[in-house]
């Protein structure tokens, strides 16, 4: 009798174990009320709850960049104080596989309500499954939200970032180099023949600061160096490059050749130590030291340079930045500027809320610590702040002067650059390949790429 | 008797009414949380009642399936149910969220077609060789160190065990911190060379096998350690008396004596060396170049089976080849494993 006592006790604790954990696991899935407060005019035209009565609903942002990750929990605080809804912010970056993360989630039935998508081939995996968001007010105050033809517009724009040859302008203004100078290859070469006789006065270790580390940095080269490829010079609607390379992975020997003579003056006049095995923390602190002239990273290293190397980049004196293009050719004289990634709302969330924080997050209190605080160039029009960001003014004097290209290696094929061609940069710049060898072995990864 | 088959039947039929509702309640999507209790419950109702069934004849194998459910259920749904349904996703364009097309064989061709796959099988043979061998040959070193007579004799043992407990992707991290940024720093120094032993592929794959060693030399150390241990001293005696010396004790009686320990070893080596997976990813990720196998130009120079299979799904996004992919890795370790069973069940007779 004591046993089976026993036996039955030990079957009802399972059981209420098992409730319980059901109970929270539900939490979020059950909670859809109509949450909007304040000013923020429910975008569905229902009546809005006071804040009181949705406090304890929450919604989950899987955020991809995580060098803001601060500021965005800082923004989630003042969502939470100011309509009771919580927002969790979950970031993942710097070499995570995003999309395999949330493929995870997905199988796991554990999606957040918003998460970062990269592009084309980002949105397709989830076809159908984003809520279209052209009936939010924001949506009309813009032109960099990601509109898919057939499921509208899914993706909600939070920064434009830039692509170029970034540079230290104190240190060019030493050296008595005109930026406005440097429109083509010759000039270029003939810049960093100048600053490398000049390193010593000017307290350089080198010309150029690339890394073409193939384990950790290849999005570095394989996207981002890669993207002048597809893109420098190009108009903002022109697919030229990027349609040829989705046409089984074709490259324009005479262009790629160029860009390999480029590549090869970076590789020639970058700090050896950096070069080969370096890594991306030592990249940007040595250029915010003032230890480089220029760097190959685009306009987000600003906000490294401003917060974890503050200490450096001040003691460098806070030297000015700008950029120049990556001019492999008198023709290429734009530098790249596009919304890097969007943020989605998942369909099977918590999709009033989501809708609700992200016209928030595009209205003038969010927008400031945005733009003010994150350092992103707002792509909203009627924001009115500009970013304390040092890059901020460089890409705004380019994009005034309407010498900007989209950028198109979000629709490369995925793995592109973590599987083939960052191994190619770094074999060239590690002297296993040279100029020719380099353009053949593109030509030939990029083709094993898009065979399978 | 009729009291005892009512109340059995009773329990039988409550237990499965309580499985069917919650598995409808499941599958129709429902998100009432009752589902889970009421599953339990009508399982654990269905268990007793089956243990209730008044007969004689057939209670006891009654009782054996009671007492064998819960590991046919757990290894039914952790491995039987996912292999299968690996099984089919190979043959369709899954990417990992939806099946569009079932594509029949066509992921298993293009598996075979593509060189740097073949690379990386054949890599990964030539890392199960190098480190059955040296791991076993390190570990049984330091397992004969370790059970000489001696002071702090623990302390080694300890400290050569530790670097297994470390988990592969923090110990591939730091590793490549060695290699990267310390080991670059004296090389730079003495020889000139400022590109670090990772980038090449050929340095790194030895980088790879040696970080592994330093990992698992110290685990089969343990085992031989416990092998060694067991050989009777009277015999250890019986040869010394014999006029053996250290290294004939060795050969003729030490090794022969552990003969079933080192089966054991060198399939643990083998197995665990084809599974790599962490200190690959965490210390190379794969990079490395192969100037021309097979008439091109690889980049996954130092990607072994694993991470192929996932670097396949994850980073290039298609599920549905990494799946097949996946289930050639299965084929070939179910043969590894048989062969295993195989040769210590043959040599469990002899002895």
């Amino acid at each position: 009798m004591k046993k089976k006592v026993l036996a039955l006790l030990m079957a009802s604790l399972m059981a209420a174990s098992l409730t319980a954990c059901g109970g929270s696991a539900s939490g979020g899935g059950t909670a859809a009320s109509e949450d909007s407060a304040g000013d923020t005019a429910a975008a569905a035209g229902e009546e809005t709850a006071p804040a009181q009565e949705a406090s304890g609903d929450s919604i989950r942002l899987v955020n991809g960049k995580i060098e803001v990750d601060s500021q965005l929990k800082k923004l989630a605080e003042m969502y939470e104080q100011e309509t009771g809804v919580h927002v969790e912010i979950e970031s993942l970056g710097g070499g995570v596989d995003i999309q395999g993360t949330l493929k995870g989630y997905y199988q796991a039935g554990n999606m957040p309500d918003i998460f970062v998508n990269g592009g084309a081939s980002d949105f397709s995996n989830w076809e159908g499954m984003l809520e279209d968001m052209s009936g939010e007010a924001w949506a009309s105050d813009t032109d960099a939200a990601y509109v898919d033809p057939t499921y509208g517009t899914i993706g909600f724009p939070y920064t434009v970032e830039a692509v170029g040859l970034a540079y230290n302008k104190d240190i060019l203004a030493k050296a008595e180099i005109d930026p406005a100078t440097l429109t083509g290859p010759d000039e270029i070469k003939a810049a960093f023949e100048k600053l490398d006789s000049m390193k010593a006065d000017l307290g350089l270790d080198a010309v150029v600061g690339y890394c073409a580390e193939a384990t950790n940095l290849y999005w570095s080269t394989g996207n981002h160096l890669f993207a002048n490829y597809l893109d420098g010079g190009l108009d903002r609607d022109d697919t030229t490059y990027i349609d040829m390379l989705n046409d089984g992975g074709k490259l324009d020997t005479d262009r790629l050749g160029k860009f390999a003579d480029f590549v090869g003056l970076l590789n020639q006049y970058s700090d050896p130590a950096l070069l080969v095995s370096g890594t991306y923390d030592q990249q940007i602190l040595n250029f915010a030291s003032g230890k480089y002239a220029f760097v190959t990273q685009g306009s987000w290293i600003g906000a490294t340079m401003t917060n974890d190397d503050a200490d450096a980049y001040a003691s460098a004196g806070n030297f000015e930045v700008g950029m120049i293009p990556y001019a492999f050719d008198t023709s290429v004289d734009t530098i790249l500027t596009n919304s890097p990634s969007w943020w989605g709302v998942f369909s099977d969330g918590n999709t009033a809320a989501a809708k609700a924080f992200l016209q928030w997050c595009s209205e003038d209190e969010a927008q400031q610590v945005l733009v003010e605080e994150a350092g992103f160039i707002s792509p909203f029009t009627s924001c009115k702040y500009v970013a304390s960001d040092p890059f901020a003014q460089a890409i705004v004097d380019w994009q005034s002067a309407g010498k900007t290209s989209a950028w198109h290696w979000l629709s490369m094929r995925e793995g592109l650059a973590q599987n083939y061609t960052g191994q190619v940069f770094a074999d060239y710049a590690a002297g296993s390949l040279d100029r020719d060898g380099f353009v053949s072995a593109m030509q030939q990864v990029t083709q094993a790429c898009y065979a399978n | 008797m009729t009291e005892k088959k009512a109340l059995s039947a009773g329990l039988l039929a409550l237990g499965a009414a309580g499985l069917a509702v919650s598995l409808i309640m499941d599958f129709s999507g429902s998100e009432n949380t009752i589902r889970g209790p009421l599953l339990v419950i009508g399982a654990i109702l269905a268990l007793v009642g089956l243990y209730c069934i008044p007969t004689k004849k057939y209670h006891r194998s009654i009782i054996n399936f009671i007492f064998l459910f819960p590991l046919l259920f757990a290894f039914g749904v952790t491995v039987i149910i996912p292999l299968l349904l690996g099984i089919g996703y190979s043959f369709t364009d899954w990417n990992g969220v939806v099946i569009k097309n079932v594509v029949g064989i066509s992921n298993y061709t293009t598996m075979f077609r593509d060189p740097s796959f073949i690379w990386s099988v054949l890599l990964t043979f030539l890392f199960v060789i190098f480190n059955m061998i040296l791991v076993n040959l390190i570990g049984f070193a330091l397992a004969l160190l370790c059970t000489a007579q001696m002071r702090g004799i623990g302390f080694f043992r300890a400290s050569y065990f530790l670097p297994n407990l470390i988990g592969g992707i923090v110990l591939g991290y730091i590793w490549q911190f060695v290699f990267n940024n310390v080991l670059v720093q004296i090389t730079a120094k003495t020889i000139g060379l400022q590109n670090s032993i990772l980038a090449t592929t050929g340095t790194a794959f030895w980088a790879i096998i040696a970080v592994y060693i330093w990992q698992y030399a110290g685990y089969i150390m343990l085992i031989y350690v416990t092998g060694l241990t067991t050989i009777p001293g009277d015999v250890l005696e019986a040869s010394r008396i014999d006029g053996a010396k250290g290294i004939e004790t060795l050969f003729k009686i030490k090794i022969p004596m552990i003969a079933s320990t080192i089966t054991i070893c060198t399939f643990l080596t083998l197995t665990s060396a084809f599974k790599q997976f962490d200190v690959n990813m965490a210390l190379t990720n794969g990079t490395g170049s192969v100037a021309d196998f097979m008439g091109s130009y690889l980049t996954n120079g130092t990607q072994m089976l694993a991470l192929n299979i996932y670097n396949t799904a994850i980073s290039k996004n298609s599920y549905a080849l990494g799946q097949a992919k996946a289930v050639l890795f299965f084929v070939i370790l179910a043969c590894v494993s048989i062969l295993q069973v195989r040769i210590s069940n043959s040599r469990e007779v002899e002895m």
